[in-house]
């Protein structure tokens, strides 16, 4: 737990020195250089919190926070893709007015996804979301000459305050009925109640703040503009880090209520449900937009989209099984799988933003168009993109096949199988845009032949995400063990 | 306005009303009034639900608490927002949102 502090402290620090750092000289980059160190460093303290005795569920700090497996993962998670972000907006625009106050505020957004995944309180929990999102509005508007990147701030910002006023308002309201804000007093308290309208409206309050982050469908709207218009960088880092964030609270707060609460009992309006259908929604609208799209960033936001509704059908299956007490193996296996897809839709996602974001630096262009022929131009570029999309759509023996097996497979033989059946044929048709791409790059002719200098940090930051993408296919178990811990230690 | 039904009602109704807003209106100003209503009426909601709460809860204040917290950070977010609006004004000398559509497809 002490770690965990540590991490804290150690973020904190950097996030607040980082822009006091550089006042005097215009080149001096030390401040970029601190706040690299302060992630990696953080990377350590989590890392070292997971070995030992992460396994502790009893709150400290004032009960505001938890040291268990699901904060550890979801930490090293939220910590590197940040770090990789760093590590790529450093090299990729080096000089700049305001590059300070840049990693500063990337720094705070780490720190405030970091308290997320192990806050054990609602207050906490409230506090780290806003510290993570307030970071990420200024940064999507960073590019302040350029009108797209005003306009995704505006967007993202406008719908993140509706965001987070939706799950203060459903804390107040969880907060009167309960008489306390701790999740476990919440929890210890609901299970008394066997229906309450404002627990209910309180809950699904919580699916639609959150549903804003997870960009669920119905609530969608800002993430390709958001992703296509911000700084390549920090799509990435919308992608695949504050996206986690949302799933992780998303856990903490509505799968543990589910473990004792039912939305409406005998009913057909469950959580379970709800969250099935939305799941149903969210996958198919991503995947068909995802097929008309002209800009790359646009077709990986539907993507990701589509993939979060495939996260979903864990949550369902999760609530279903925690609710009916039946299906008790399929439950942990959902939720197993959706922490997993979520580890690998960092990978994936962090490769394919990351070689977009390539494309777009050295080619100048975002459009599909820019993509035929590129496997000639910059091999190494296409092929991370071409192994990110083949993983996405859930090849063999790629990483993303094993968290869409385990997804699948805790649905079959359940009331939910036509989740199931909705999810494999998205998966079947997703593969449509991806080969698409994978066409354009190997097959097309491209306006050239001629080598574009691919930068040495993209190389090496692609050997590292390729290597994992391949290397978790191929040796699934540590991480499924991790993740099932994880799963195991949400059920109070 | 003595019972607790009385403050989740009224709050209930300013948290329509900004919903209501948000809907409606594209001016982007407009919208941060309206997201600051819905804020306001869940900070309403913690300070009745705090002073009527049967249990020994009520001692310890921590509804009270958690407005302090939430007011602090709705002023941050304002900070962000305005200046967001104000880029958008410098870059379009208009804050209306649906004017803004350079990024669709």
């Amino acid at each position: 737990m002490d770690y965990i502090l540590a991490a804290v402290v150690v973020l904190g620090a950097a996030a607040l020195g980082a822009p006091v750092l550089q006042t005097a000289e215009r080149r001096f980059r030390i401040g970029a250089y601190a706040s690299m160190a302060a992630l990696a460093l953080a990377i350590v303290m989590v890392a070292a919190n997971t070995v030992n005795g992460g396994i502790s569920t009893v709150p400290y700090f004032g009960n505001l926070l938890v040291s268990d497996p699901l904060g550890d993962i979801f930490a090293l998670v939220v910590l590197s893709v940040t770090l990789a972000v760093a590590v790529a907006s450093f090299y990729s625009s080096p000089n700049g007015p305001n590059i300070p106050s840049y990693y500063s505020l990337l720094v705070f957004s780490a720190l405030g996804m970091v308290l997320l995944s192990y806050s054990a309180d609602l207050l906490m929990l409230f506090v780290a979301w806003e510290l993570m999102s307030l970071p990420t509005y200024v940064l999507a508007g960073f590019d302040k000459k350029r009108v797209q990147s005003n306009e995704a701030a505006a967007k993202y910002a406008i719908l993140g305050a509706l965001s987070s006023a939706i799950i203060l308002y459903a804390i107040s309201l969880t907060y009167g009925v309960t008489g306390t804000t701790q999740i476990s007093g919440v929890v210890a308290r609901l299970a008394l109640e066997p229906f309450n309208p404002l627990v209910s409206v309180a809950i699904l309050l919580f699916v639609v703040g959150f549903g804003f982050k997870m960009s669920i469908v119905p609530f969608h709207m800002w993430v390709p503009d958001a992703y296509e218009g911000s700084p390549p960088a920090i799509a990435t880092l919308f992608a695949t880090a504050t996206k986690k964030a949302g799933f992780v609270a998303a856990i903490r707060v509505v799968l543990v209520i589910a473990t004792v609460y039912a939305l409406a009992p005998n009913s057909v309006f469950t959580l379970a449900n709800v969250l099935a259908v939305l799941a149903v929604i969210t996958m198919t609208l991503g995947n068909v937009a995802a097929l008309t799209q002209k800009s790359m960033t646009r077709l990986l936001a539907y993507s990701s989209i589509a993939q979060a509704g495939y996260i979903l059908v864990g949550f369902s299956i999760f609530a279903y099984s925690q609710q009916t007490g039946a299906f008790a193996y399929n439950g942990l296996l959902g939720l197993t799988g959706s922490i997993f897809h979520v580890v690998n839709h960092a990978i994936m996602k962090g490769a394919a933003f990351l070689a977009a974001m390539v494309v777009l630096t050295q080619l100048k262009r975002g459009d599909l168009g820019a993509y035929n022929g590129l496997a000639k131009r910059m091999p190494i570029t296409a092929f991370t993109l071409a192994v990110s999309f083949l993983a996405l759509a859930g090849v063999p023996p790629l990483n993303g096949f094993w968290s869409k097996l385990l997804l699948f497979v805790s649905v079959i033989n359940t009331p939910l199988a036509w989740v199931a059946v909705a999810a494999i044929l998205n998966s079947a048709f997703s593969l449509g845009y991806y080969f698409w791409v994978i066409k354009r790059m190997y097959l097309d002719p491209g306006e050239s032949t001629e080598r574009v200098k691919e930068p040495l940090w993209s190389v090496v930051l692609f050997a590292v995400l390729v290597g994992l993408m391949i290397g978790i296919g191929l040796f699934p178990q540590q991480f499924i063990s991790l993740a099932s811990s994880a799963a195991s230690s949400v059920i109070p | 306005m003595n019972n607790l039904a009385d403050f989740v009602i009224l709050s209930a109704m300013l948290f329509g009303i900004g919903v209501y807003g948000l809907v409606t209106k594209r001016n982007a100003l407009r919208l941060l009034f309206a997201v600051e209503l819905m804020i306001n009426a869940a900070n309403l909601n913690f300070v009745a639900f705090n002073q009527y709460l049967p249990y020994a809860q009520q001692a310890n204040a921590f509804g009270q608490t958690f407005v302090l917290f939430s007011i602090a950070l709705a002023a941050a977010e304002a900070a962000v927002l305005l200046s967001i609006v104000i880029v958008a004004y410098r870059l379009h000398n208009d804050i209306d949102v649906s004017e803004m559509r350079t990024l669709e497809g």
